[in-house]
Parts: C-alpha cells; sequence; structure tokens
C-alpha cells in the first residue's frame, strides 16, 4: 500500500514535470499552426542558463527562471516573425516548410550547443534540490513538488490571460480564424511574434526546472521535443487544458507500469494510450483539439 | 590526313599523348617501391577524429602515438637485429560506425597499412571488423568494451580492454570481499541501451557469481523518469545497488535517489565515474560513489618500453596535459601488443598479405606483462580475441577525488561502506 501511494505520488509529480513544457508547445500551435520541433531545444537552453548561472554567479539556480523568461524570450520574439512568413508563405504546404524550420533550428541549437558547451552533463543546483518531506508513508520530493505547481501557476495565468484580457481575446480569435481576426484589426504578425516569444520565454523556464530535477547536456533535448509531442496528441492539439489533464495521465501511468509491470514497458504502455485515444477520441482526451 | 603546325598528324599526336600516359602511370608503381624503401612499418588509426566522438577519438588516438613515438625514440620496432620505425596515418570515423568502415578501407588501400589500431567506440569497431577481414589485416583494438565486438569472433581484431560485462561482473566479487559488514543483497539497475545493457547483464551475472542474492533486475528505457524504479527498490532496501549507464542516468540516479531520501549502502557504476564532470555536477552528492575501472596509475605493472605504470602516467601526462586514463593506457599496450608480434614474427617491412595473415597469428599468440598489466587473448568463448586477463580496480569518489578502494593489493584508501545518510 506504501508502494502503491509513492506511485500515485510520482506519477502525478512526472505529470507535473511534463506539463512544464508542454503548455506554451499548445499555445504555439494553437496561434501559429506549427508544431514547433525546437521545443527540446528551448527547453535545453533554458537548463545551461540555470547551469552557468548557478556555476558562474554562484547563485541559486532557479533565480535563472525570470532571467530565461526574458532572454529567450526576446530571442522567440525575433525569431516568431520568420516561422509566421515561412508559415503563411505562398509557396506550396506551408506547414511543412514551417515542419522543416523548426527542424533546422532544433539541429543548429543542438549543434551550437554541443560545439559551446561540449557533451558533458550538467546539473542546476537549487535550494530544494534533494530535498524531501516524509508525509506519512510517502515521500515527497520537493523539486518536483516545485516544478508542478510551476505547471499549475503557468497554466492558470495563460488561462486568465487568454480568457479575461483583450489580448488573450485577439490571441484565441486569431487561433480560431485568422483572417476575421485580422478583419478585426488584429496585428497578426505581431500577435504571432509575441506569442513565440512567450512560448519560447515559458518554455526555457522549465527548462531551468528540467536542470533542477534532471540534468541538461545537449543530447537530451529530442526526448522534450518527443515527450511535448506525445502529450499535445494525447490532449488534442493546441489545448492548453487538456495539456495538464495528458501530462498527468501519462505520469501516473508510466509510474505504476514501471512500478507493476516493469521499466523496460513503460513507453510501450504510453504508445498504447496515445492509440487508443487517437483511435477512440481524435481531438484529444478533453475532446478540445483542433 | 592533314599535318597541323609543329608536323605531327592528329593521331600521332594522340599516340604520343597516349604513351605518355601509359609511361606515367606504369612509372608509378616504381615510385611507390623507392618510397616504401624507407623501411617503416605502417599503422593506420581509425578513430573518432570528428563529431560527437571527438574526445574520447582523441584520447585513442593519443594513446597509440605514446607508443609509436616512445618506441621510434628508441630507434623503432627490432626485427631480426635491425630496428624499424613505425608510420602513423590516420582516418576519421567522424562518429559514425559506416564512416569508419569507408576511413579504414582507405587505411589499407590508399595507404597500404600493415595492421589497424582500432576506434573508440564499439559500435565502430563491429563496422571495421568485416573491412579487416575482407582485407586480411589485423586490427588491435585499444577501446571497445562492449562484449558484442567478441561475440561476432572477428578473427583478425583483438582487444586490450576487458569487455564490460567481466569487469562488471567480476567488481561485484571486489566490492563483497571489501565490504564489512559483508554485502548480501544486491538490485540491479540497466539501461535499455548498447554497452549500458550489457554492463547491467555484467552486473546481475556477477551477483550470482559471487554468491550474493539479486534483488532485483530493472531494464529501464533510456528516455524514461527513474522516480518509479528507484521507489520500487528502496522498498526492498537491497544493501547495493548496481547502476549500468551512461554518466546522463548515473547522475539521475544519484539525484534521484536523493530526492526520495533512499540511500542504499553501496552505489556502484561503471563507466562516468572517473569523469570529472560527474563529481562537478554533483558536488558533494557524488561522494562514496563506487565505480570500476581498468586501470590507474597505481597499479602495480611494467615492461620495458614504458617502464612501470606511475612513469608513464607521467611521461603521458607530460605530452597529453593531463593524468591519462584507461582508455589511453589500454591504446599505448595496443602498440606494445604489436611491436611484441613483428618481433616474434621476424618479417621486415613492407609487409606481403602472407606476412599480414602470418602476424594475425602472432597476435593471437601474445602472452606479455606489460605497465597495463597481463596481455594474452581468449581463443574461443563469448570473449574471442579479447584480452580478459586484468582485474577491476573498484574506485570510490572520496572528497570529490577518485581513489582506489579494491582489490586490497590496489587500494590507495579505505573502502566507506555502508554510506552515511545524505546529508
Amino acid at each position: 500500500m506504501d508502494l502503491f501511494l509513492q506511485t500515485l505520488l510520482n506519477g502525478l509529480l512526472i505529470g507535473g514535470v511534463i506539463a512544464t513544457f508542454t503548455i506554451a508547445f499548445q499555445l504555439t500551435f494553437g496561434v501559429l499552426h506549427v508544431i514547433d520541433f525546437a521545443v527540446g531545444g528551448w527547453v535545453v537552453l533554458g537548463g545551461y542558463l540555470g547551469y552557468y548561472m548557478a556555476a558562474g554567479l554562484g547563485v541559486d539556480g532557479f533565480l535563472a527562471i525570470p532571467a530565461a523568461f526574458f532572454l529567450f524570450g526576446a530571442i522567440g520574439y525575433l525569431i516568431g516573425p520568420i516561422l509566421y512568413n515561412v508559415r503563411n508563405s505562398r509557396t506550396a504546404r506551408p506547414e511543412l516548410m514551417a515542419l522543416a524550420l523548426t527542424f533546422g533550428l532544433f539541429t543548429l541549437l543542438r549543434g551550437g550547443m554541443l560545439t559551446a558547451w561540449g557533451f558533458n552533463t550538467r546539473n542546476v543546483p537549487t535550494a530544494l534540490s534533494g530535498e524531501s518531506l516524509a508525509l506519512g508513508p510517502v515521500t515527497v520530493p520537493m523539486i518536483r513538488v516545485a516544478a508542478a505547481v510551476f505547471a499549475i501557476v503557468i497554466a492558470g495565468g495563460l488561462f486568465l490571460f487568454l480568457y479575461r484580457t483583450r489580448y488573450g481575446l485577439a490571441i484565441r480569435a486569431t487561433a480560431e480564424n485568422r483572417q476575421n481576426a485580422a478583419l478585426m484589426g488584429v496585428n497578426i504578425r505581431r500577435l504571432s511574434a509575441n506569442v513565440y516569444g512567450l512560448y519560447a520565454g515559458i518554455t526555457a523556464m522549465a527548462g531551468v526546472l528540467m536542470g533542477a530535477v534532471y540534468s541538461v547536456n545537449p543530447e537530451i533535448g529530442l526526448r522534450y521535443t518527443l515527450f511535448a509531442f506525445f502529450v499535445a496528441v494525447l490532449a488534442g492539439l493546441g489545448s492548453v487544458g487538456g495539456a495538464l489533464v495528458a501530462a498527468l495521465l501519462l505520469g501516473v501511468i508510466e509510474a505504476y507500469v514501471s512500478t507493476y509491470v516493469g521499466s523496460s514497458y513503460s513507453l510501450l504502455a504510453i504508445f498504447a494510450t496515445l492509440f487508443l485515444v487517437l483511435l477512440i477520441s481524435p481531438k484529444g482526451i478533453l475532446r478540445r483539439g483542433l | 590526313m592533314t599535318a597541323n603546325r609543329n608536323g605531327y598528324t592528329r593521331r600521332e599526336t594522340l599516340g604520343l599523348g597516349a604513351a605518355a600516359l601509359a609511361a606515367g602511370t606504369l612509372g608509378m608503381p616504381f615510385v611507390r617501391t623507392a618510397r616504401a624503401q624507407a623501411a617503416t612499418f605502417k599503422a593506420g588509426v581509425i578513430t573518432s577524429l570528428s563529431g560527437e566522438n571527438i574526445l574520447g577519438g582523441n584520447l585513442t588516438k593519443q594513446g597509440y602515438d605514446l607508443w609509436a613515438d616512445a618506441v621510434n625514440a628508441k630507434g623503432g620496432v627490432e626485427v631480426a637485429g635491425e630496428q624499424f620505425k613505425v608510420e602513423m596515418f590516420y582516418g576519421d570515423d567522424q562518429s559514425n560506425p559506416a564512416t569508419g568502415a569507408d576511413a579504414a578501407e582507405r587505411l589499407i588501400v590508399q595507404n597500404e597499412v600493415d595492421v589497424l589500431f582500432g576506434p573508440y567506440t564499439s559500435g565502430s569497431t563491429i563496422a571495421v571488423q568485416p573491412i579487416c577481414q575482407k582485407y586480411q589485416v589485423p586490427m588491435i583494438s585499444g577501446s571497445a568494451e562492449s562484449p558484442n565486438v567478441w561475440k561476432a569472433k572477428p578473427e583478425f581484431n583483438f582487444g586490450i580492454i576487458p569487455a564490460v560485462d567481466t569487469t562488471s561482473g567480476l567488481s561485484i566479487g571486489v566490492l563483497a570481499k571489501q565490504s564489512n559488514p559483508a554485502a548480501k543483497t544486491v538490485a540491479v539497475i540497466g539501461v535499455n541501451e548498447p554497452f549500458s545493457k550489457e554492463t547491467g547483464e555484467g552486473f546481475r551475472d556477477g551477483v550470482a557469481a559471487a554468491g550474493l542474492e539479486l534483488a532485483a533486475y530493472e531494464l529501464v528505457p533510456p528516455d524514461g523518469d527513474l522516480t518509479p524504479v528507484i521507489s520500487k527498490i528502496a522498498a526492498l532496501n537491497p544493501d547495493v545497488v548496481a547502476v549500468g549507464g551512461h554518466e546522463e542516468i548515473l547522475i539521475n540516479v544519484v539525484k534521484t535517489s536523493k530526492s526520495l531520501n533512499f540511500r542504499p549502502k553501496a552505489l556502484i557504476m561503471h563507466y562516468g565515474i572517473t569523469n570529472p564532470a560527474f563529481a562537478q555536477a554533483l558536488g558533494a552528492d557524488a561522494d562514496g560513489t563506487t565505480g570500476v575501472v581498468v586501470w590507474l596509475p597505481t597499479v602495480a605493472y611494467k615492461d620495458d618500453v614504458f617502464g612501470t605504470a606511475k612513469e608513464f602516467s607521467d611521461m603521458a601526462a607530460k605530452k597529453l596535459g593531463g593524468e591519462p586514463d584507461y582508455t589511453a593506457a589500454g591504446c599505448a599496450a595496443s602498440g606494445l601488443v604489436l611491436g611484441d608480434a613483428l618481433k616474434r614474427l621476424g618479417k621486415k617491412p613492407a609487409l606481403t598479405p602472407e606476412d599480414r595473415v602470418a602476424l594475425k597469428d602472432a597476435i593471437a599468440e601474445t602472452d606479455i606483462q606489460t605497465f597495463y598489466g597481463p596481455i594474452k587473448f581468449e581463443k574461443d568463448g563469448p570473449h574471442y580475441h579479447d584480452n580478459v586477463q586484468p582485474v577491476p580496480v573498484l574506485v570510490q569518489i572520496q572528497s570529490g577525488k577518485v581513489v582506489a578502494v579494491g582489490p586490497k593489493e590496489a587500494a590507495a584508501a579505505d573502502y566507506i561502506y555502508p554510506l552515511p545518510a545524505w546529508k
């Protein structure tokens, strides 16, 4: 029973951790209609910022979180318009061109990081790293709790922003119908740049947390890209709320299968879930996908 | 037929051109022979000189070069009373096995090397083996550690470093002997990827061989989260946790264990903990982690070319700017095997194709003592042509430094067991 409860907690926290880098990914898909392969690259960049701030300046890794938002948010803001132009070009298959662009960006980030920082695995030390709380029979890893709280705060913040502000309304309108939004006076190009900047900033913030929960090296970006994609498909592409639910579901499945069936079957179980959901509900578990 | 201005017909001009071309082509072999008469043994190094494995690739290259420099400084390899220098050629596998096979072929066909020195990665080594077989050129591999290299029964390849399953297996026995009170139960985690999985299997088999109890054997996917596995193992509370994986997983195992407040009496990992980045990433949490190495500068072995292990290490440190690890040592020792085999073969350069086959047979009969330890290749079984002689050295991170803790004759410090609780 103790192990059962511990596994449930492990699963929920794995879900919380995965959700951190998936939520903003959904927003980008909703607005820009681009599956951003570079998501893993932004995660890893955030992790490295955390490492260098902690190792170089001697500050706590958590301080890198706001720094990551502003730094990579600004870089994302500059890249956004390029992505927008490619996605809306009049050449054939702009959606595939955009996919190729983000894949190229990902490869460039990975290669650049490998050249600049080498392949050694780095760690982001924080005040909560390694800390745990004994709660009856279960042990609660605090750094994962921090990541899960971050995911919930970001999801809640995005929800309020999208549904309670004028600019959020413009973003939703753009996601629904780009031409109509433009006719209503929304500057689609600038909005796309802002959304991509917001996304890159949030994802890099999540990256600092990933570096604290796991570790960071240039090669691991692909793993985050894949997981973001699994969760997005399960959630229904573009659904921000669905991402949270889907991530928690995948986390709990992974934890129970690893503990009671065998770790080597955990990814099999995740793929089987994905397959079944796509079969039964192609718009994702909350049926809110695009 | 019209003659052109200088009095040749077109046919004559073409004929002269063809004759000149033929003379040039036919002349080539003579030029080559003339160059070969400088009489050197030609050795080709095939390894990762670019791409993601460039660091390890350079380590192997430096190891092989250390031998070539040392032996050339002594006048060369002695054959039938004469000395012949060694000439090194290099091929880059670009961290890609298929490219490695091409590069090996180039070294053999274009540079006409007598022998190859093997790649940094086992993957490339496996890809190069058929090329050695095809051209009947022997290869000595100073770095490959995967048992899969030897399962293929490579007739022309020889390995200096014992396959990882033998070292990890033996290390459990060494650990059991060094632990006090003696360890009884072991849980093994193996990452489901080449090398890591074999390391895990080695640990698993070593548990049985050492007469201990296997509490759990978990094969985890490289992309999975480790909390479920660590929680499960923590519930079983084994004395020892053994992990087969690369550096990133090793770091994550330590972090995850700490975050779940689980500390086994010993945590043993095969590869990667000697990389300074491991202790750097984990800080004080790295302390107490046990690892396995095949060679350390403190081992008590010696030979005529490099002297003692310590002397080899000092010489290498001067040239490379840092203490050599067991990969560089294994590569340098590969050269010693070649030198010994050439001496016994007694054939002067350049070697004929028949000589190369005879050289392969001579290498197979190797039985020497070197600064790296004893070298003798298996004649059959799953580790065919691998040198499984060396006994692994158990190391432990103590105050951020890697120190030898077992077996008794190699230990430089006491083994800390059981590990203290997390701070």
